[in-house]
């Protein structure tokens, strides 16, 4: 049965020996009855394999020995025999194994196999020698180099191994071979500059390996060390040949991935040159700088996306974009439109979007964003230019001109909120109601529903406005139950003394005063309620109110003085440790104050260890004694 | 009003506290139940030997209370570190002093005097997981320098009293990661080793990491601290043990285990471990059967997982006991490599000081080698129960009083101890 296995005298094919096998140990032999009946050296080399699997090495290789003396040209039990020995250690008999082959035929696979035992027995010379010897067989060959390169890499002699394929090439005459290897031998062995320009080199053939290189090399490029050699090496190719597309577009990505974004918008900006991208490779750049927070770039690559490309597909989402940007910078770096006394200041970075937004209503009426748009100018005039009259007519717009979209359902809701400003408490329920029927679920709804309980409260509805909290407070899971359940509390704990709970009416007219923005008339409720209940449950949070109020009409003195004096006047109160923390805030802005600021922090944290502000209090104080060595 | 007049206000509220704040007082960090944050009250002990204020640890006393002269920057500390403490009269500090030496209770005074120089054994690329020494040690705001193998193989630590080792692979196998191998992190750090190894002079990683073992364990000889946790616990032994003979299969080095490997292996030259069985499967991600593994998946919960704290003489054994001081006696069990140790490959000189009840494991361990110590301790986070590679470090704000922690913290101030003559 022996003679039914091939022999192979080229170890490049032994891998069809090895199924071949594969095949015939896994079928039973059958004689002529149809019984199974195995061949007697089948069935040893079974079980040499078994002993192997179990470690058992000295047994298999005294099974193995006596088969290959058997059937010397076999290639199935020579490769067995050598791997036993390797597996022991037995380096001696591995090579001997070896030389006896290699007395028949001098290849380069068995060479290298001889070079790679000798490596691991220690001796570098004599492996270097016969790993030279194997390459030396064949040199135009690139299958001899490619053993030999894989012999070097099985014992992790990555620079010998990238040595050897560079030799390759040279003595092939192929200056292209083993691209793909010698890049990534490159990159696992350090050599990120030298990996970079076989990308390049692969990427010069073909274009259309961009994606390739990019997957290769991106897992090495969270490294600084990976990273700079790559861009040289990407940047000098690019000097080569300034127009060619990929070049550049992997050099952006580099500096992209090296967070050097003024770099990568050169780079994108002269692809989307080279591909008549008309804007959209710019925009994209844009998109991703402005994620990762580099604003001037991402502005100055849709700003040229607009003035280049002004009827480009991508304008319009340029607009769109570009006023997300610089209201999300504004929101960032907490601009406002007016100060603290009310009066208007620049706001270029709000100015800015709604410039955007404004040309993008002018230019694209037609486009699928312009719902969308159209409510963020709402938006903007409302919160930021406090310009009420002009938002409710561009919520109005909105809502008639697209019915049943999500932009209009916002700026119903937006709606609602403007007539609470104005006092027009009906109307606003009535849009809130409407908008909890259309939408039955989700945050919106959920929010209308909490505001309609405001509504009550403003209204001095007590009881509907705890039944309505009731109802929001069982979903624990939406975003809104905290604000329900803080709105339970105060309907529930602050009730009476007198049939007409006075002193929660008048709370109540200072929130809706504070909403619609006037101050003075909060104050007012405030003052006139802790003058004639100063020891009400509400006492304490009208003073808190009060605080707030002054602090957010720039009366800073007032506000502090209101808030220092919550610890004195209510000792028990849950608001004292958020009182003393407001009052510190106030005093760390004035250096002057700032020993006093401490104190206060000090004070926190001695007497409400236990205060959800505690952490806060600490860091504050820890930068104060940073900044100031308070 | 100006607010410079007004804040009069708030100065007059302060009185009463800056009254008491009196620098004659005491100050007692107690590290009880009602402590607010364990573990930066170890750094505040350590912060307050920095400043050469010398603190009493009162062992067993109040959870291992701490003890130290009032001043204001000391309490501003502890306010600003969110520690809880107390301000006591030179009377009751007394009374406690006297309590806590007294022949009655298990409990006993240790003075610390002198800040240890920490380092803490770790590479400076980023590995996909935490170190929990790290995480205590930035924590708790005690200043660490950072070593790898050259420093340590150049000498650097003679310049420290403590040795943390954490998540390390002494026997050269990278963590035996090999499911990773194409990854970059394990790509980079197989890189870097070899090349330190090639540099040092050795073929292999292991033979590098042996001269690391070895170094070190000459630098406990000379009565150094080294405190190990998870795999650098059982890797470091082992390594030491196969220093005759090769252990590492050829996926990791090229080359296959030596044959006699285990008759090979030199059980005399280990700190706590002897008579283990390494692993030599490349894929089994186990160094040797000296940790018993994670619980079976039926037990392998936090809610059932915990091991308890033995119980030492404060006067008789202050080390061991040092190294319990905790404010409960059973503690939640955590995974990590090695879980926790075979309790019958523990040598007979180690001291147990926490074990898994009835299950025969031990979770902590400690030894004398030489004129220095030895601390072992199993797992690897011990508040994430199983820390996976990738996995976020845990934030230990949300484990201000966590136990497994105030083990890790106990040894960082062990070597501040003054050593007083032993009760004979």
């Amino acid at each position: 049965m022996y003679t039914l296995i091939r022999t192979f005298s080229l170890p490049a094919r032994s891998w069809a020996g090895a199924l071949l096998l594969a095949a015939l140990l896994s079928a039973p032999f059958a004689d002529a009855a149809g019984q199974s009946r195995e061949d007697p050296q089948m069935a040893r080399f079974r079980l040499a394999d078994a002993f192997m699997r179990a470690g058992q090495f000295e047994q298999a290789i005294g099974l193995l020995e006596d088969l290959y003396a058997g059937a010397p040209r076999n290639e199935t039990f020579y490769q067995k025999l050598k791997e036993a020995y390797e597996n022991v250690k037995r380096y001696d008999e591995a090579i001997a194994l070896i030389q006896s082959r290699l007395a028949d035929t001098r290849s380069a696979a068995l060479l290298s196999d001889l070079a790679r035992i000798r490596y691991l027995q220690g001796d570098e010379e004599a492996a270097r020698a016969t790993w030279e010897e194997a390459v030396a067989t064949a040199p135009a060959d690139p299958m001899a180099w490619r053993v030999a390169y894989q012999s070097l890499v099985a014992v992790r002699q990555f620079d010998q191994a990238v040595s050897l394929l560079e030799e390759a090439r040279e003595a092939t005459g192929m200056p292209a071979l083993f691209r793909v290897d010698l890049a990534w031998l490159c990159s696992i062995s350090g050599r990120y500059g030298q990996a970079a320009e076989e990308y390049l080199a692969l990427l010069k053939e073909n274009e259309g390996h961009l994606d390739f290189v990019r997957a290769r090399m991106t897992p090495f490029m969270e490294d600084q060390e990976a990273l700079a050699p790559s861009i040289a090496a990407a940047r000098n190719a690019v000097q080569t040949d300034p127009l060619y597309r990929a070049w550049r577009e992997l050099l952006g990505w580099l500096y992209a991935e090296a967070a050097d974004f003024p770099r990568a918008l050169e780079e994108y900006r002269a692809i989307d040159g080279l591909e008549n991208g008309q804007g959209s490779r710019l925009f994209e750049f844009a998109l991703a700088a402005a994620d990762a927070g580099a604003w001037e770039e991402a502005a100055k690559a849709w700003q040229e996306v607009l003035t280049r490309y002004p009827d480009a597909p991508a304008a319009p989402r340029t607009l769109a974009a570009l006023g997300a940007m610089h209201t999300q910078q504004a929101e960032e770096i907490g601009e406002r439109a007016f100060d603290e006394t009310g009066q208007r200041i620049p706001a270029p970075h709000y100015e800015r979007a709604l410039v955007a937004y404004q040309t993008f209503l002018q230019e694209h009426p037609n486009h699928a964003m312009y719902p969308d748009v159209l409510h963020r100018v709402g938006r903007l005039q409302q919160d930021v230019f406090l310009d009420v009259g002009g938002a409710e007519s561009v919520f109005l717009q909105a809502l008639a001109a697209f019915p049943n979209t999500r932009a209009a359902d916002r700026a119903a809701f937006d709606l609602a909120h403007i007539a609470i400003a104005r006092g027009q408490l009906d109307e606003a329920r009535l849009r809130f109601n409407r908008l909890v029927e259309r939408l039955r679920t989700g945050e919106l709804a959920e929010q209308a529903r909490f505001d309609l309980a405001r509504i009550h409260l403003f209204a001095k509805e007590f009881d509907a406005a705890l039944a309505l909290v009731d109802i929001l407070d069982a979903h624990t899971s939406t975003n809104i139950s905290n604000d329900a359940i803080a709105l339970k509390i105060l309907l529930l704990e602050n009730r009476g003394p007198d049939s007409l709970d006075t002193p929660l009416r008048r709370y109540a007219g200072a929130l809706l005063a504070q909403k619609q923005r006037q101050p003075l008339a909060a104050l007012d409720s405030l003052d006139a309620l802790l003058a004639a209940y100063p020891g009400h449950a509400l006492a304490d949070e009208a003073r808190f109110l009060r605080g707030e109020i002054l602090l957010a009409a720039g009366r800073r003195e007032e506000a502090y003085a209101t808030f220092a004096e919550i610890p004195l006047i209510h000792p028990a109160s849950f608001l004292t440790d958020r009182a003393l923390f407001e009052a510190a805030g106030i005093l760390s802005r004035d250096p002057d104050t700032r020993e006093e600021a401490a104190a206060a922090y000090r004070r926190l944290l001695s007497e409400y260890p236990g205060s959800l502000l505690a952490d806060k209090a600490r860091d504050r104080l820890r930068r104060l004694r940073d900044d100031e060595g308070v | 009003m100006p607010l410079r007049s007004i804040r009069l206000l708030l100065l007059a509220a302060l009185l009463p506290l800056a009254a008491m704040s009196a620098r004659a007082q005491d100050v007692l960090i107690p590290m009880d139940i009602r402590q607010s944050n364990h573990l930066k009250a170890y750094g505040v002990a350590f912060w307050l030997l920095e400043q050469g204020e010398p603190v009493d640890w009162l062992l067993n006393y109040r959870g291992g209370s701490f003890l130290s002269a009032g001043f204001d920057r000391l309490e501003e500390e502890l306010q600003v570190r969110g520690v809880y403490f107390e301000r006591i009269g030179p009377d009751a500090s007394a009374r406690i002093v006297a309590e806590v030496e007294s022949e009655e209770y298990n409990t006993a005074t240790v003075r610390l005097e002198t800040a240890p120089n920490i380092a803490v054994y770790a590479p400076e690329q980023t590995l996909p997981w935490d170190d929990a020494v790290l995480l205590a040690l930035e924590y708790a705001e005690v200043p660490y320098d950072m070593l790898y193998d050259d420093a340590i193989l150049d000498g650097a630590l003679r310049e420290y009293d403590w040795l943390h080792l954490h998540h390390e692979d002494f026997t050269g196998q990278y963590g035996k990661f090999l499911q990773y191998r194409n990854i970059p992190w394990y790509i980079e750090q197989q890189r870097k080793a070899e090349a330190m190894a090639a540099r040092y002079g050795f073929r292999k990683t292991s033979r590098l990491k042996l001269e690391v073992a070895q170094t070190i364990k000459d630098y406990v000889a000379q009565g150094g601290f080294l405190f190990a946790m998870c795999s650098g616990t059982d890797t470091y032994d082992i390594a030491l043990a196969a220093r005759q003979t090769d252990i590492v299969p050829s996926e990791y080095d090229g080359d296959p285990v030596d044959p006699d490997a285990l008759s090979r292996l030199d059980y005399d030259a280990t700190l706590a471990f002897e008579h283990f069985t390494p692993v030599f499967h490349p894929g089994e991600y186990e160094h040797a059967n000296i940790d018993v593994g994670p619980p079976p998946p039926a037990l392998r919960n936090q809610a059932v997982d915990y091991f308890t704290l033995f119980d030492f003489s404060a006067k008789w054994d202050p080390v061991p006991t040092m190294l319990t001081q905790n404010h409960v006696a059973t503690v939640k069990g955590f995974v990590g490599q090695t879980t926790s140790f075979r309790k019958r490959l523990v040598k007979p000189s180690a001291v147990v000081l926490a074990e898994a009840p009835n299950r025969d494991e031990v979770k902590y361990l400690h030894g004398n080698f030489g004129e220095g110590t030895f601390t072992f301790y199993a797992g690897h986070d011990p508040e994430d129960y199983q820390h996976f590679v990738g996995d976020p470090p845990t934030d230990l704000d949300l484990h201000k009083n966590s136990p497994g922690y105030r083990l890790i913290l106990n040894n960082i101030l062990f070597p501040a101890a003054k050593k007083k003559k032993q009760k004979t």
